[in-house]
C-alpha cells in the first residue's frame, strides 16, 4: 500500500515535472498592422517580430509590417527586433532622428508575396548566404528575389503605407 | 482584415437569414428607406414572425408617458466632468436626428448630409441635455412607445453615471444608490428591458438583422461609438477619485472622436462587458439591460431600412423587437436559463461574466474580439489563469487600452498587457483595500504614472499559476508589512516602489493558452477562406 502511494507521488511529480518545462507558450496577439496572427517561434525558428518604443514592446507578424506601422503610426526614436536565420539571434533595426540603421552585413528579403506568407517574403538574415539558403528553401513563394538593404526595405514599407492613405 | 471578416460574416449570416420566407420588395414605400439602393440582397424567402397575440396593454399605448428622474443629491454630477457630460448629450442629437431622418423620407443622405449634420454636433456638443422629442417630433408621434423605452433606458444611463460621477457620495453608498436606481428602472413603468443576458446571435439574426450596418455604414460607426462611450465610462467612473475620473476620460475622450466614432469595420456593437467588465462583473443585471437595449438600437435601424417590408410590417416588428427585450417578455425567467437554444429565452451567459449573453459564433467558454480574435471572459487574457468571480472579483485589475478594457490575474499581467498594447493605457490595480485601488495611467511610450507616491509592491516572477499570489500592490510599507505579518510565507518577500515596479517587464506567462473556436464556427471559416487571398 505504501509503495503503491510513493509511485502515485512519484508519478504527479513526474507529470508536474513535466508540465512545468513544457515550452514557453507566449502571449499570443493580432499583428497591429496586418491584423492576421502573430506566428510564434518555433523551437527552431525565431519569427515574431518586436518594436521597443519607450517601454512599449509591440509584436508584429513581419519585418515590413513593424517598419510600416512605424512610419504610419509612431513618432520619435525606436527598434525593431527582427529574428533571423539563426535560432536566438535577433538583429536591431533602429529609428533615430528619423534614419534607419542595422548592423553592417545585413540584408533583407523584401519580395511581394501573399500576405499570409510574409514570413517568407519579408525577413532579415545576417548574410548573402543566409539569404540565399531561405530563397532556396522557399522557392513556391519567392523564387527570384534579390536581397535588399535596410533602406530599401524602408521604402518598401512606406510604399505600403502611402497605398493604405 | 477586420473588415474582411465583417463583412464575409454579415454576408454568410444574411444569407443564413434569407432562407426564411417572404418575397421582394414586399412593401416598398415611401416613407423610409430607399429601395433603390439594393444594399440589402434580394430573395424570395423572408419570414417575417409575427408580434404575439398576447402582448400587454402598454406595447400599444400611445399617451406620452412621461417620467423623470428619480431624485437624489447626484443628479447631474456628471458635469463635474464636463466633457464627457456634453459628449453625452451630444450622442442624445445624434440619435434623434438620424431617426428623424429616417422617418421622414431623408434616409437616403443619412450617411453624407444627416451624418455630416450629426458630426458637426459630436465636435460642437451642446451644454445641456436636449429633449430628444424635441429633435425627433415624428418618429416620436409614429414610435411614441419605442421613444419611451430609449428615452426611460437612457434616464438609467444618466442617472447612474450621475451616481458614479459624484463626490457626495462614499463607494459603499455608490452600490447602494445605482442598486436604488436599478429598482426604480424596473418598477416605475411597465417597459423596461430585461435584465437577462439574451443571445445576441438571436437578436441579430432576424431576417431584417445587419440591413442598417450594410447600407449606413458611417451612421450605423456613429451609433456604435455612442455604445462604446456609454458602455466604457462606467469602467472609466466606478470606483475612481475625481481625478481619477477625469485623466481617464482625457484618454478615453480623444480616443472616442478620433477613432471609435468613425470605425466602419466592427464586426458587431461593442458589448457592455468588453469594455466596462469591473462593473458588468457588480451589476450584471444593469449591463445586461444596456446591451438588449443597444440590440434594440440595431433591431430598429434594420427594420427602418428594410424595404422589402410594408409599414405594417415594420410597425409591427418594431413592437415585436420592443417585446423581445422587455422585462414583461421573460417575466419568472432568471439568467442561465435556457427555455430554446439559441433562441428568445437563451439567458445562458458567458463563463466568468454574468453581465454578457452568448455571442454570435462563439458558446458560453469563448467569443471572438475584434483585433483580438477569440477570447475568454473568464480567463486572464495575459497569462490565462482563471479569473476571480462573485465576491473576490474586485481582486482582479484591468486594463483599458486600444478601445477594450481587459481583466487580468495581477499587477504584472496589468503592466505587461499594457506595454504589449500600442498606444496610451489605463490600469486599475486593486491593492489589499478595496476601496483603494491603484489608478495607473501609462503614455504612448509605457511611462506608468500614478498619484498613490507610496504605493509598494511584491513581484516575484515565478510560474504564473499563483502569479495572483507573488505579484500584489499595496497601499503602503505598512500595508504589505501587515500583510506579511498574517502571511508568514510572505517574510521574506522585498517591497518595491511603484517606480521600480514600472520599470520592469516580466517574462512570457508559462501558463498562457491561445483561446480558440468552437469547431466550425463561421467566424474562423470565413477568416480562413480570406487568409487564402491574402
Amino acid at each position: 500500500m505504501k509503495k503503491n502511494k510513493t509511485l502515485i507521488l512519484a508519478l504527479i511529480t513526474a507529470f508536474l515535472t513535466i508540465v512545468g518545462q513544457a515550452p514557453v507558450r507566449a502571449h499570443e496577439a493580432k499583428c497591429p498592422h496586418c491584423e492576421l496572427d502573430v506566428v510564434q517561434d518555433t523551437p527552431t525558428l525565431d519569427n515574431e517580430v518586436a518594436l521597443k518604443y519607450g517601454k512599449k514592446r509591440i509584436e508584429y507578424r513581419c519585418v515590413m509590417c513593424a517598419i510600416a506601422d512605424a512610419d504610419k503610426n509612431y513618432k520619435g526614436d525606436l527598434t525593431v527586433l527582427a529574428p533571423t536565420e539563426t535560432k536566438g539571434k535577433r538583429i536591431e533595426i533602429a529609428r533615430k532622428g528619423g534614419q534607419w540603421t542595422g548592423p553592417e552585413g545585413t540584408v533583407f528579403i523584401a519580395h511581394k508575396v501573399k500576405h499570409r506568407y510574409c514570413q517568407a517574403g519579408y525577413r532579415a538574415f545576417t548574410n548573402k548566404a543566409a539569404f540565399d539558403t531561405h530563397v532556396q528553401k522557399n522557392k513556391l513563394q519567392v523564387a527570384g528575389a534579390e536581397p535588399v538593404t535596410l533602406a530599401q526595405l524602408v521604402e518598401v514599407a512606406s510604399k505600403e503605407f502611402e497605398s493604405e492613405k | 482584415m477586420r473588415r474582411i471578416i465583417a463583412s464575409t460574416f454579415c454576408a454568410l449570416l444574411a444569407g443564413a437569414a434569407t432562407t426564411f420566407g417572404a418575397s421582394p420588395g414586399d412593401g416598398a414605400h415611401e416613407m423610409m428607406g430607399h429601395g433603390e439602393h439594393g444594399a440589402q440582397p434580394q430573395t424570395t424567402d423572408r419570414k417575417l414572425e409575427p408580434l404575439p397575440k398576447q402582448v400587454p396593454d402598454w406595447l400599444r399605448n400611445r399617451k406620452k408617458n412621461h417620467v423623470f428622474y428619480k431624485q437624489g443629491k447626484f443628479n447631474y454630477d456628471i458635469y463635474n466632468i464636463k466633457p464627457l457630460a456634453y459628449d453625452l448629450n451630444a450622442v442624445a442629437v445624434g440619435h434623434a436626428m438620424a431617426y428623424e431622418d429616417m422617418v421622414i423620407g431623408k434616409a437616403a443622405t443619412l450617411d453624407t448630409r444627416t451624418f455630416d449634420r450629426i458630426n458637426w454636433v459630436l465636435k460642437h456638443p451642446p451644454r445641456l441635455m436636449p429633449d430628444e422629442a424635441a429633435i425627433s417630433s415624428t418618429f416620436n408621434r409614429r414610435f411614441g412607445v419605442l421613444e419611451q423605452v430609449f428615452d426611460w433606458t437612457h434616464i438609467l444611463h444618466a442617472q447612474t453615471v450621475d451616481v458614479l460621477a459624484s463626490t457626495k457620495l462614499t463607494e459603499k453608498e455608490k452600490d447602494k444608490k445605482i442598486e436604488e436606481l436599478w429598482q426604480y428602472y424596473t418598477t416605475s413603468v411597465p417597459y423596461a428591458i430585461t435584465p437577462l443576458p439574451m443571445n445576441m446571435a438571436y437578436l441579430d439574426s432576424q431576417p431584417y438583422s445587419m440591413a442598417f450596418r450594410k447600407r449606413y455604414p458611417k451612421v450605423n460607426g456613429l451609433f456604435w461609438g455612442y455604445h462604446w462611450l456609454q458602455g466604457i465610462m462606467y469602467d472609466a467612473l466606478y470606483g475612481k477619485t475625481l481625478d481619477h475620473q477625469k485623466a481617464g476620460y482625457k484618454i478615453l475622450g480623444e480616443r472616442y472622436h478620433e477613432t471609435e466614432l468613425y470605425k466602419t469595420d466592427r464586426s458587431f456593437m461593442p458589448m457592455f462587458a468588453e469594455v466596462s467588465p469591473r462593473f458588468s462583473q457588480k451589476f450584471p443585471h444593469i449591463a445586461n439591460a444596456f446591451d438588449n437595449l443597444h440590440m434594440l438600437h440595431d433591431m430598429v435601424n434594420d427594420i427602418f431600412t428594410s424595404d422589402w417590408m410594408t409599414e405594417e410590417q415594420k410597425d409591427e416588428q418594431v413592437l415585436r423587437a420592443i417585446w423581445i427585450v422587455s422585462a414583461d417578455a421573460h417575466r419568472h425567467e432568471k439568467a442561465g436559463d435556457v427555455k430554446e437554444e439559441a433562441g428568445m429565452h437563451d439567458h445562458r451567459f458567458m463563463e466568468g461574466m454574468p453581465g454578457m449573453g452568448l455571442m454570435k459564433g462563439g458558446d458560453q467558454e469563448v467569443m471572438y474580439m475584434d483585433g483580438m480574435g477569440w477570447m475568454s471572459m473568464a480567463d486572464c487574457h495575459h497569462c490565462s489563469m482563471a479569473l476571480p468571480e462573485g465576491d473576490e472579483a474586485w481582486r482582479a485589475p484591468t486594463v483599458t487600452a486600444e478601445g477594450w478594457t481587459m481583466r487580468v490575474r495581477c499587477p504584472l499581467c496589468a503592466r505587461d498587457m499594457a506595454a504589449e498594447t500600442k498606444g496610451r493605457a489605463i490600469l486599475h490595480i486593486p491593492t489589499e483595500n478595496q476601496n483603494h485601488p491603484l489608478a495607473v495611467f501609462s503614455d504612448e511610450q509605457g511611462n506608468l504614472t500614478t498619484d498613490m507616491a507610496n504605493a509598494v509592491f511584491v513581484e516575484e516572477e515565478g510560474s504564473h499559476r499563483r502569479c495572483h499570489r507573488w505579484s500584489q500592490a499595496f497601499t503602503s510599507k505598512a500595508a504589505l508589512d501587515e500583510f506579511i505579518a498574517g502571511n508568514p510565507d510572505f517574510k521574506t518577500s522585498r517591497a518595491i516602489s511603484f517606480q521600480q515596479w514600472a520599470d520592469r517587464h516580466g517574462e512570457k506567462p508559462d501558463t498562457y493558452v491561445k483561446p480558440v473556436g468552437p469547431p466550425g464556427n463561421p467566424i474562423d471559416e470565413v477568416a480562413s477562406t480570406n487568409e487564402e487571398d491574402r
